[in-house]
């Protein structure tokens, strides 16, 4: 029986992990978050009402067991390595065929090696190289 | 060959050593300065400082087309993203990782890494081979010694495998006295076949048990005929 409802993976509880889980869950998606240290879950806002798991989302019984990754069909990874973030996105898309991935990576140039996939990355750089551009006309127009 | 090292300590010395030896053009990169420069003075190479899951850092290096890139961080997915990069970037033909976990190493080569070696993995199928050869031979000594049976039950790897008993050129004084190939027994004649699988049930002095045995273990590249 399928669960009408979204069930989403958030790999990372820092600040953008834990922000984006605590707007999922109220926003009634069933959301499980996963953190090497116990300690990053306080970060959560006190409406989340997923899942917070902890250990190693590299590992893949942590995966499945835990993580329940085979019902997951979106996952959000935003642990403060891009090399992680990158492996866990590889693992996602190609052993576990997740629908929808987004992954953070501060390196711009590690995109290509997600060119070929339905892997969406987010760039912190790329926001505020935006966000900075945007300030900088709205200031000339004055 | 041209072969990238990147990373690794006193493995990447030995290797840089043995590939240079055979003259392989070698492309060498290491993220510890100190250990690099020790490497390249003990070599006379040179050595690139520099973190090799950057495309950059590879670039600076020229590791385009080599043949292969063994990388030996003892991080497992510094690793995987140095050969997935080198692969996909710089065509790099052959990806060799070393691995801590072992239980990444399906997973590695399933993501495409072309080998994954791990001294845990490996030292665990090196056990569990010495084990199964130990349960190969199951001895039975009749008449004070004089006599032993020995049962030796057939690797699809062992030379005589899939062979005629009459076609296989077995030492003097050996006597099979029976086939076991679950569920029938075999009171096995010139014209019966050996099939992986198949107990064999031998009988002979204890002075030639041990080339018998040897006879028979022998694996199939090192005995053709």
């Amino acid at each position: 029986m399928k669960n009408s409802k979204n069930k989403i993976l958030v790999v990372g509880s820092g600040r953008l992990g834990a922000s984006i889980a605590g707007k999922l869950s109220t926003n009634g998606n069933d959301v499980v978050i996963i953190d090497k240290n116990s300690n990053s879950f306080r970060k959560l806002s006190d409406e989340f009402g997923g899942y917070d798991v902890v250990g190693d989302a590299t590992d893949l019984y942590v995966l499945e067991a835990e993580a329940l990754i085979k019902d997951i069909n979106e996952v959000i990874i935003t642990t403060d390595s891009d090399n992680v973030n990158l492996f866990i996105a590889h693992i996602c898309f190609y052993i576990y065929n997740v629908p929808h991935i987004y992954v953070r990576l501060n390196d711009i140039d590690k995109g290509i090696l997600i060119e070929d996939t339905s892997i969406k990355p987010i760039y912190p750089f790329s926001l505020s190289f935006d966000d900075y551009m945007q300030k900088r006309s709205e200031r000339d127009e004055k | 060959m041209k072969i990238v090292i990147a990373n690794g300590r006193h493995e990447a010395d030995f290797m840089i050593k043995k590939f240079k030896q055979d003259n392989h053009k070698l492309v060498v990169i290491n993220s510890d300065l100190e250990f690099g420069k020790y490497i390249s003075s003990s070599n006379h190479i040179p050595v690139l400082n520099g973190d090799t899951t950057k495309s950059y850092t590879l670039e600076d290096a020229g590791i385009h087309d080599a043949d292969v890139l063994i990388s030996l961080s003892s991080d497992d997915i510094e690793n995987y993203v140095t050969c997935v990069t080198a692969k996909k970037i710089f065509n790099v033909k052959r990806t060799v990782s070393v691995v801590r976990n072992p239980k990444r190493v399906d997973l590695f080569k399933q993501l495409g890494i072309d080998s994954v070696i791990c001294s845990t993995y490996l030292l665990g199928e090196s056990i569990k081979y010495e084990t199964l050869v130990e349960s190969i031979t199951k001895t039975l000594s009749l008449e004070n010694d004089k006599i032993v049976i020995t049962e030796i039950q057939i690797d699809q790897e062992f030379s005589i495998a899939n062979k005629i008993i009459k076609n296989i050129d077995f030492p003097p004084r050996i006597n099979i006295s029976c086939i076991f190939r679950d569920p029938d027994v075999i009171i096995p004649n010139g014209n019966s076949e050996i099939k992986p699988g198949d107990k064999l049930i031998i009988v002979s002095t204890p002075d030639e048990q041990e080339n018998i045995t040897e006879f028979i273990k022998n694996k199939a590249d090192n005995n053709e005929e």
